[in-house]
């Protein structure tokens, strides 16, 4: 995918028009209107990670849906496959509460407007549900590149705007009932609600963990609980990314969560 | 703080996925259809013993069977987990070029075999999964078996990447391929009951397996 390379120089908007142009495939055409924006190559850091990891972990350019997916949308899928159903679905890929705050199988009631997030979905409804658009979910290495751009440039550290916004959120509980997708500000890429509105799920959050044979009972992802345990990163402005790794670590695919969604991306 | 109240919960619900289960009996009726109401009944009514109905019951809403990717065996033949129904299994995730943990993950699951009587034994199969959708060819399998000595009693599979991803997030198995080519991986026994439904699981190396032992005996009736 060469042109991408080119196209990481360019800002957001106009190198997805761009790509629009290049490419043949029918499915990015129009990517705005479908609601997705294109993250140019960059470099995730990971906060955590082995010790013959690379510092720095290249990302290619991929494509990320601008807002989380909302209720309505949601609504709209489990229409279509009645096995995503909250009265169908198999506990095997859905704990107890998935979509408990919406009013039934069909109907989204007063906790759950439908232009918030749809939040208690699992790894695998969220999944199905991206698939099914034609999409997967982004992985962690291409989420926490989106999500550590800033508002102004692509390291949000160095903003203290950013850093205040991304710090905050972690503060304050989460509503009963989520404010609406997009109404947070977007990053210099175009993309709303990364740092401030749920946790989102991404398609290999199984890989975060930290030694060999890590699994709970272990020191290292013990401490991933601890806000202690963020004193021996490097650099502690990443301590939503150290929160993050940590929730990432705690889940297994069939939770569901109050305050946990996803988006969709797409490789271009 | 809300993050630690998420992880809070998120352990409690980690706590019961641990909870045993109860093995659904032989011959427990089939669930119902979830075909249109008042649908006719068309069903013959049920044989004495359930043996030859358990082939079209339907599968258990907890059955791990219902990953229905198609696996290919050391000996290259493809095989759905669904396969496995009718008795119980004890199932891990590894790799072959593994140089230290899988070794002992195999040494863990001989040990627990030998704490089976030999009826039991004859029953319970053994089924390795593989991280490593690359290396880990059908021979390269096959190999690993010849070097572990493992009987027939012991499936090896290979899947996909999605198969793979699949039931590992069903096992709730994490894996990350390193640098150098290996894989980090949880180390977790999973005993299934004939259903294919998690009654059990051991984690780490080199523990007391005799609880995976008895989890799977309690799965095999007295004769």
């Amino acid at each position: 995918m060469k042109p991408f390379h080119l196209l990481s120089f360019l800002p957001g908007p106009l190198a997805v028009a761009l790509v629009a142009a290049l490419l043949p495939a029918g499915a990015v055409r129009g990517e705005e209107a479908a609601g997705l924006v294109l993250i140019p190559a960059g470099v995730h850091e990971p906060v955590l990670r082995g010790q013959d990891e690379p510092r720095q972990v290249a990302v290619a350019p991929f494509l990320l849906e601008a807002r989380p997916v909302t209720n309505a949308e949601f609504l709209a899928f489990v229409r279509d496959q009645p096995k995503w159903r909250r009265s169908r679905v198999a506990p095997l890929f859905a704990d107890a509460g998935y979509l408990a705050h919406w009013a039934g199988d069909l109907e989204l009631g007063p906790k759950a407007p439908a232009e918030a997030p749809v939040v208690r979905v699992s790894w695998f409804a969220a999944r199905a549900y991206a698939a099914a658009k034609g999409r997967r979910l982004p992985t962690t290495a291409e989420w926490e590149r989106a999500a550590a751009a800033g508002f102004r440039g692509e390291r949000g550290a160095d903003e203290p705007e950013y850093r205040r916004v991304a710090l905050g959120w972690l503060a304050q509980p989460s509503p009963d009932v989520l404010p609406a997708v997009g109404s947070r500000r977007a990053s210099v890429h175009g993309v709303h609600d990364l740092l401030d509105l749920v946790w989102e799920w991404v398609d290999d959050f199984n890989t975060t963990m930290t030694t060999g044979e890590s699994r709970g009972d272990t020191g290292l992802e013990r401490t991933l609980f601890c806000g202690a345990g963020a004193a021996g990163a490097q650099d502690l402005t990443n301590y939503p990314a150290f929160m993050r790794a940590g929730m990432r670590s705690a889940l297994r695919a069939r939770y569901v969560v109050p305050n946990l969604g996803f988006r969709c991306a797409l490789s271009p | 703080m809300k993050t630690h109240l998420v992880a809070l919960s998120l352990l409690a619900a980690g706590a019961l996925l641990a909870a045993p289960e109860i093995p659904a009996p032989c011959c427990r009726p089939a669930a119902p259809a979830a075909g249109p109401c008042c649908a006719p009944e068309t069903k013959p009514a049920p044989a004495p013993c359930c043996v030859e109905l358990k082939a079209e019951r339907p599968l258990t809403e907890r059955s791990l069977y219902q990953h229905d990717a198609v696996w290919t065996s050391d000996a290259g033949r493809p095989v759905k987990l669904a396969s496995l129904r009718g008795e119980p299994v004890i199932v891990a995730m590894f790799f072959a070029s593994c140089e230290y943990a899988c070794p002992v993950l195999v040494h863990d699951l001989q040990r627990a075999r030998a704490l089976l009587a030999p009826e039991v034994r004859a029953k319970a199969r053994v089924v390795l999964v593989t991280f490593d959708t690359r290396r880990d060819t059908p021979e390269a399998l096959r190999a690993f078996r010849t070097r572990f000595e493992l009987d027939s009693m012991w499936v090896l599979l290979r899947g996909t990447e999605t198969a793979v991803q699949d039931l590992a997030m069903l096992l709730g198995v994490k894996y990350k391929l390193d640098a150098r080519g290996q894989y980090a991986h949880s180390n977790l026994l999973t005993v299934l009951n004939a259903e294919g439904e998690i009654v059990h699981q051991h984690a780490g190396l080199m523990g007391d397996v005799s609880e995976v032992a008895r989890k799977v005996a309690a799965l095999v009736p007295v004769e």
